[in-house]
């Protein structure tokens, strides 16, 4: 597969369907299915659980999760209690 | 400013994109995270969209303008669980809305 001329929207156009891991800019991550997203990369999330790392786990069922403050996602991430990414505090 | 038109064509929406989405949520109990942590629970009685507030009842879709401006009815600012404060009809300007979250059920 060439990624050559993957554009960033074009990655994250990939991802619909598929579970995906947001980063936010502040101290919050999204592990979610990604649904749908536009231009702005605002997203519609479902089955969505949401990190905080003061305030632990909320369960979400579906959200429009604004992409103002959107850092970071990655494709298939299993979030931040996943299993290879230790990070000590 | 024409209408959009750049997700699909039907004037509906798809539902998994966030334009149908907030076509979907009209009418529905939703819980709004606030970028300072605030949480509302409450109806959505309508979404802006191209700068201009649509009620309920004419939904008509346009494409959406990447604002998340919601008018929330029967509003309660929630805090641990707890109702902080019952606001009633209340406007949330978009940009400090970090999510809006399509409640299941009510409680």
């Amino acid at each position: 597969m060439s990624t050559s001329h993957l554009l960033p929207l074009e990655l994250i156009d990939k991802c619909v369907g598929y579970r995906i891991w947001v980063l936010m800019k502040g101290d919050k991550e999204f592990t979610g299915t990604l649904l749908g997203f536009d231009d702005y990369v605002n997203m519609v999330l479902v089955d969505v659980t949401e990190h905080d790392y003061s305030k632990g786990r909320t369960r979400l069922p579906k959200i429009l999760l604004n992409g103002n403050n959107i850092c970071m996602l990655v494709p298939g991430g299993e979030g931040p209690e996943s299993d290879s990414m230790e990070v000590d505090a | 400013m024409e209408n959009g038109e750049s997700k699909g064509a039907s004037g509906a929406g798809d539902a998994r994109d966030p334009s149908g989405f907030l076509s979907e949520i009209i009418g529905a109990p939703v819980t709004v995270k606030l970028n300072s942590g605030a949480t509302f629970k409450g109806t959505i009685y309508s979404v802006q969209r191209s700068h201009k507030i649509l009620p309920i009842k004419s939904c008509d879709l346009q494409s959406v303008d990447g604002y998340m401006n919601i008018a929330l009815e029967s509003c309660k600012e929630i805090h641990n669980g707890k109702v902080l404060r019952d606001w009633g009809d209340c406007f949330v300007r978009g940009n400090n809305v970090t999510y809006i979250c399509a409640d299941e059920a009510e409680d």
